[in-house]
């Protein structure tokens, strides 16, 4: 449909077919190249591993040097059980194993998701070192140690009027195929899934991906457990492919030259571990024999992938991308053919929550009653108190103005109501509940959310992919496992992310890139991803900061279409704009409530203007 | 690969229709395997490499050995007595013919030509690389090995892949023990025999009721030689174990270990350490004073190590080992004297025993592929099993045709001082020579089931 | 492959305890210093430099050519170190300096590749066997500390790491230099402002850190011989150290050094084939326990 626009591919059924001939064709081609057999194999194993690590990083954005423990994991629960206990399906050892390795990935991510950045690297790299020992040792009764598991059998296929007995020539390259296709097609519905859009989301900007209403944490650890159940059957296919699982699965080496591997194919495209696997067997095996370079091969691998990294970070598949695409020009958005789309997937989100206005509507049924209560709200940076115990009262359906001046702790205030910070005391009651110390991601499932002062977009979308992004948090709450339903069959999605685009005058720039907005578009869809979310409860802080006169009359227009059934709470320094637009307004200064009152009642009010004197002009 | 293999039309056109078929039926896992392709040749079915590997005018042997890490010294003198051994094959000489009337030139007249790959003594490297030679250079036979891990690995992948496959350096019972097949044939002496060999002379020159405390590497070489020289010093001469410190192969700092085995109260270290981290295990126990206290025992020498530690260190050191080139001043052993004037004519220096273990690999199978009249590997699996005795540097031994070891005897060294050299090599007195046959366990006492030829 | 029932258990003994107690300050010592510089560097320029271990074989091998063309220690060290600091300037300047505004993610993929590039280069040119540094002659031979008899170089270690250690502190913590290096890793912002060369401060930071490295791994050298890859298992442990120590923090870096060779060293006086995995045990518990680490500071994450 008309979602995903960019990463167009995945919701085409022709990648699957073309992967498919691809893997049948080339046993013809690619000999002739100089790939042996084995080394086929190889890729296609190594392919597989990458596709879960791609998803991680290059998708999600999470750089694990760790992902050796679960190759190695998969690799050896499937080993044990086919050499040791009697197992005789080697299919469904493969299976074992590679839940075995979801398993662990579970218990890994959540100690190193506590983590982000080289935290999270260094302790993936810890991680894995742990598993290498635990093989290698304490374990070693199970795993063979330092001698690994041989004898490895390779499975058999009954299929009443054959028996398949897959042997080391051919036939491994067609199961092992089979297996790479089988989660290839997996991984592209997942990426197509909604799931596929919010790991997107979160590696761009993780923050904004909580403040929609996702549970960036369970995601993060979803995905890390997918990989994990992808490096578990790579290293299952290993020791059945090879008749042997070697103890050098779990090494550091091995994650190590699954980076490099993905780096070098490309990141974020699934097929960049195949292809950087590819080059990297191929050129081993080119340099080591036919330029009988030794040892030294890898020497030369190096040097390819610093290169790689400083000049062409998008891998050899994304430089083909690239370069097809300034051949082609820019293609126009008229390809689309909605008969593509194949199945209708029956969700579960058929009797899913009402839609965008439905929540502000109820809310708007009882007036008169307080939709946000705080109690004595304060919040004390060591000895510096940004908010001295505010008492602060929000009825349903007023539209609500805060100003003071700066340092008033007008944006600590938003902060901690939207449950980003946690108040050094008092409470937040909201629709009746008490939410202090909810978080984010669940504050704003409540219906409460904001739009932020400094822009926090997903800055490598389109607009319509931006606000899909907070729709679905919307439509499917904060956490929900539809991996492999498309994105573009969770019900109402099209017609809430027309409706907002509408709403925020953005329609006709919907598919370009954020980088591609000027500021005033930015600030709007700012605006439209709060209220995207449909929220019962909106606060804009500072909506209208760094526009130009025109745009600050145009957002202040947007700013009352979207006021109709709708509570707002809108800090900003310009001071005609508020009191244009609420009607009460709150006065902030030194972290405490100075007055409120009508615009009128504050206009008038001597201790405001006083508070104001210079504050009021630097707006 | 793959597609110009085949020699004949039908060959090729079958395999095709079966990727196809397998295609249309189930997206591609259903493809027929080469090794169940039709008959080629005329009286064998085609097995592992065969015919395709012994078709043309030259055969190939793939050699994979460690070249770099803890085991490289002896990779690199393993290599010596391969090249040595195929060179004397391909001309013809006259050390083979004395190991066996039945060699001639070549091996069924093919020459033999061969690769060279380093396994890194891991594994997994190792079956990589052997899994090349098969695949692409369709390899009569695989060989080489100086770790068991690898001997093991590349036993199941022998098997598996229908080749032969000759253990060169490889100490562990497992090898032809619990881990072998039909498919392995090893040389060289082993940790059972070892043990049974050694103790004896330990005991009577060392004493009863000792304290033993073990050096292990982790892994199934440094396993089953602790095992068979803990029961038979137990047995032989009541010495019991205080510690067995278990170090990962390639450990370069053994100062944890060695400050445990110097408050363990032990009389006698036995190191079971091999390649560099034997080397440099010695001379850290040295640093730490522990070879003052402890008398050192090598029951599973390492070649080189008297001139890597130094002689005056191994002095007094017993061990037990496969070959020592002073076994030729002994006129029992001819073919001891002819193999060492081949080697140092060619290198200029005396061979350890992993030259040895690999010459004398190469020159038993070219016997088994002679009197088998073929390269079909049943039928060279048959001739090895026949267990026909032929000469070797250490005396007549032959293959035993149960568990695939070679009887052969064990060689019991004792380091010599400096001083006492009377020569750059001449590091060690023979002290006996143990004929092995008698030692030797029982051939299913380690669980070995040799699996299927075809 | 199961250890024999016994073991362990006798080498309880008190004797046994102070020798591993003191063996693991050997094996601190020298973690604290590698660690340091790897935290001094993340600290103040918020790059993680995965080739930190191939700096610390770097400074080995480069003592090592020194040593085979003098024949002296001194010369070997100081030689070590000092080529060391220069790669690391070099490589600061020509290619971590490019990085500092791209993700995090590329500053550790461009140093993990240039690490590789370092080893495999090692490779190429003194080829993977073992190479050894002898201990200089006053440092040869064995001490006996009544308790326990040691190989003196050992000990010298101690002393000559402690040393490198105390220069370290004083750079940090009574220079200019260090006050900006400090301040940074307070706030990385705050520098900025002051108007300091943030560039010129960040090239003799990474110099300084590289040497921390590259002198241990010429000091470590007599202990243990080099290999291209000794400074892959030495990595793994500086994280540990460093993530128990917390990032950023130079005391913190010390401390988890000092940690982290006591709990090897302890480990394996039960069992040395436990004592790795205990090490990342204890890193565990401290991340579950304390996120930042031991003397982890608020600076950077």
């Amino acid at each position: 449909m008309t979602m995903a626009r960019r990463s167009s591919s995945l919701q085409y059924w022709w990648p699957d077919v073309l992967t498919a001939i691809g893997l049948l064709v080339a046993p013809y081609v690619l000999p002739s190249l100089g790939f042996s057999q084995d080394t086929m194999n190889r890729i296609l194993v190594l392919g597989l591993f990458g596709i879960g690590f791609d998803m991680l990083f290059g998708y999600m954005g999470l750089l694990s040097f760790g992902q050796s423990a679960f190759f190695g994991t998969g690799g050896f629960v499937t080993a044990y059980l086919l050499t040791s206990t009697g197992l005789s399906s080697v299919v469904l050892g493969l299976l074992i194993g590679t839940i075995a390795a979801a398993i662990v990935g579970f218990l890994v991510g959540l100690i190193a998701l506590r983590r982000t950045g080289i935290y999270f690297a260094m302790i993936t790299v810890a991680i894995a070192e742990v598993f290498f020992f635990l093989e290698n040792s304490p374990l070693s009764a199970f795993t063979g140690g330092e001698n690994g598991l041989p004898g490895v059998p390779a499975p058999t296929f009954y299929l009443g009027f054959t028996t398949i007995k897959v042997g080391s020539g051919w036939s491994m390259y067609g199961f092992l195929a089979a297996c790479f296709l089988i989660g290839m097609v997996i991984a592209r519905r997942i990426m197509a899934s909604p799931i596929g859009h919010i790991m997107v989301a979160i590696r761009d900007n993780p923050l904004r991906a909580a403040a929609v209403g996702h549970d960036v944490k369970r995601y993060k650890l979803l995905v890390f457990v997918i990989a994990a159940a992808y490096g578990g059957l790579a290293g299952g296919l290993l020791g059945v492919m090879q008749g042997y699982m070697p103890p050098d699965a779990f090494t550091f080496d091995t994650s190590g030259q699954l980076v490099m591997q993905t780096v070098i194919g490309g990141l974020g495209t699934l097929f960049g571990p195949l292809v950087g696997a590819a080059i990297w067997l191929y050129l081993r095996d080119f340099l080591q024999g036919t330029l009988g370079l030794g040892a030294s091969w890898k020497l030369a691998l190096g040097v390819i992938f610093v290169l790689l990294v400083c000049f062409l970070r998008r891998g050899v598949i994304g430089a083909f991308v690239d370069l097809a695409r300034s051949l082609r020009g820019k293609r126009t958005a008229d390809d689309e053919e909605p008969g593509v789309i194949p199945e209708q997937v029956v969700t579960g989100l058929e009797q899913s929550r009402p839609m965008v206005a439905a929540r502000s509507l109820s809310a708007a049924s009882d007036a008169a009653d307080p939709i946000l209560q705080t109690r004595a709200l304060s919040k004390r940076y060591g000895g510096l108190v940004a908010n001295d115990s505010i008492d602060f009262t929000v009825r349903r359906g007023e539209l609500r103005g805060i100003i003071g001046p700066n340092g008033a702790g007008k944006s600590t205030f938003f902060k901690m109501l939207t449950c980003e910070i946690q108040p050094s005391s008092g409470s937040i009651v909201f629709n009746g509940s008490d939410i202090t110390g909810f978080g984010v991601t669940r504050v704003c499932q409540l219906g409460l959310t904001k739009s932020y002062q400094v822009n926090q977009l997903f800055s490598g979308l389109s607009v319509r992919e931006n606000l899909t992004i907070a729709v679905v948090a919307e439509l499917r709450g904060p956490f929900r496992l539809d991996m492999l339903h498309r994105v573009e069959n969770v019900p109402g999605l099209d017609e809430r992310v027309e409706e907002v685009l509408t709403l925020v005058n953005l329609s006709r720039r919907a598919d370009v890139p954020v980088s591609g907005l000027a500021y005033g578009e930015k600030r709007r869809l700012e605006i439209g991803l709060a209220l995207a979310t449909s929220p019962s409860l909106l606060l804009l802080d500072e909506p209208l900061a760094g526009m130009s006169p025109q745009e600050r009359a145009e957002t202040v227009q947007l700013l009352k279409s979207i006021r109709q059934g709708r509570t707002m709470v809108v800090i900003d320094h310009d001071m005609d704009a508020i009191f244009e637009l609420a009607e009460q307004i709150t006065v902030l200064a030194e972290g405490a409530v100075l007055v409120e009152g009508t615009p009128q009642q504050i206009k008038n009010n001597v201790t405001v203007q006083e508070a104001y004197l210079g504050g009021v002009h630097e707006a | 690969m793959g597609f110009e293999i085949g020699r004949t039309g039908i060959g090729r056109i079958s395999r095709r229709e079966a990727l196809m078929l397998g295609a249309g039926a189930a997206g591609s896992a259903l493809l027929a395997p080469y090794m169940m392709l039709p008959a080629q040749a005329a009286d064998h079915p085609a097995l592992g490499t065969y015919p395709e590997g012994s078709s043309g005018d030259s055969v190939f042997v793939g050699i994979a050995v460690p070249r770099t890490g803890t085991y490289a010294a002896q990779g690199e003198d393993e290599i010596k007595g391969y090249e040595l051994a195929i060179e004397h094959l391909n001309n013809g000489s006259e050390l083979m013919s004395k190991i066996s009337s039945n060699i001639k030139k070549g091996v069924l007249g093919k020459q033999v030509k061969y690769g060279i790959a380093d396994n890194e003594a891991k594994p997994n490297t190792a079956v990589q690389a052997q899994s090349r030679f098969i695949s692409e250079n369709k390899a009569v036979m695989i060989t080489g090995s100086v770790s068991s891990a690898v001997a093991v690995a590349i036993n199941k992948l022998a098997q598996k892949e229908k080749v032969i496959y000759l253990p060169c350096i490889s100490g562990s019972n497992d090898t032809t023990g619990k881990d072998c097949t039909r498919y392995s044939f090893r040389e060289c002496f082993y940790a059972q025999t070892a043990a049974q060999a050694i103790a004896p002379i330990l005991v009577k020159n060392i004493g009863k009721g000792k304290k033993i405390a073990f050096l292990t590497p982790d892994y199934t070489y440094g396993h089953t030689v602790r095992q068979s020289m803990e029961e038979a010093l137990g047995k032989q001469g009541e010495w019991t174990v205080a510690t067995n410190q278990i170090s990962p192969l390639g450990t370069t700092d053994f100062s944890t270990y060695l400050l445990n085995v110097a408050n363990s109260g032990a009389d006698v270290i036995v190191n079971i350490n091999f390649g560099r981290d034997a080397v440099l295990s010695i001379k850290q126990a040295k640093q730490f004073g522990i070879l003052d206290k402890m008398t050192l025992v090598m029951p599973y020498n390492t070649p080189f190590i008297a001139e890597q530690v130094d002689p005056d260190t191994m002095a007094g050191v017993y061990a037990g080992t496969d070959y020592w080139w002073t076994l030729a001043n002994d006129e029992k052993y001819p073919l001891a004297k002819m193999f060492n004037d081949a080697f140092s004519a060619k290198y200029g220096s005396n061979p350890e025993w992993g030259a040895n273990a690999a010459y004398m690999q190469i020159a038993m199978w070219a016997d088994a592929v002679e009197r088998a009249g073929s390269f079909y590997p049943p039928d060279v699996i048959a001739a090895y099993e026949k267990g026909v005795e032929i000469q070797s540097t250490v005396g007549p031994v032959k293959f035993r045709p149960e568990d695939h070891q070679l009887i052969r005897p064990v060689i019991i060294v004792k380091g010599k001082k400096a001083a006492d050299m009377k020569g750059k090599d001449d590091f060690y007195d023979i002290v006996e020579v143990v004929d092995g046959g008698p030692l030797m366990q029982a051939p299913d006492a380690f669980g070995c089931k040799l699996g299927d030829a075809a | 492959m199961v250890a024999t029932p016994e073991l362990g258990t006798d080498l309880l003994s008190w004797a046994n305890f102070i020798s591993q107690m003191f063996n693991g300050l050997v094996l601190g010592v020298l973690l604290a210093l590698i660690s340091s510089g790897l935290t001094i560097i993340y600290g103040t320029l918020g790059v993680l430099n995965l080739a930190h271990g191939a700096m610390f074989m770097l400074g080995g091998y480069a003592g090592y050519a020194a040593y085979q063309a003098t024949g002296s220690y001194t010369i070997a060290v100081i030689a070590g170190t000092l080529f060391v600091g220069i790669v690391g300037i070099v490589m600061e300047r020509g290619i971590i300096r490019h990085f500092y505004s791209r993700p995090q993610e590329d500053q550790i993929l461009v140093t993990f590749g240039v690490g590789i590039v370092f080893v495999e280069l090692v490779r190429h040119f003194f080829g993977s066997l073992a190479l050894n540094v002898p201990a200089p002659g006053w440092a040869s031979g064995i001490t006996s500390l009544g308790f326990m008899i040691y190989p003196t170089y050992r000990l010298a270690v101690v002393g000559i790491v402690a040393i490198a250690l105390v220069v370290l502190y004083i750079v940090l913590y009574r220079t200019r230099l260090g006050l900006i290096v400090r301040a940074g890793i307070e706030d990385a912002g705050m520098v900025d402002a002051l108007g300091i060369d943030v560039y010129g401060v960040f090239m003799i930071v990474f110099g300084i850190g590289a040497m921390a490295a590259g002198f241990a791994g010429i000091v470590n050298a007599p202990v243990a011989p080099i290999t291209p890859d000794i400074g892959e298992a030495i990595l793994v442990q500086t994280f540990v150290v460093v993530v128990i120590g917390g990032v950023g923090s130079f005391p913190g870096a010390v401390l988890g050094g000092l940690i982290a060779g006591e709990i090897l060293s302890l480990t394996s006086m039960i069992n040395p084939s436990y004592s790795q995995v205990m090490l990342f045990a204890v890193m565990t518990l401290v991340l579950v326990v304390s996120p930042r680490g031991l003397l982890g500071s608020q600076g950077r994450e």
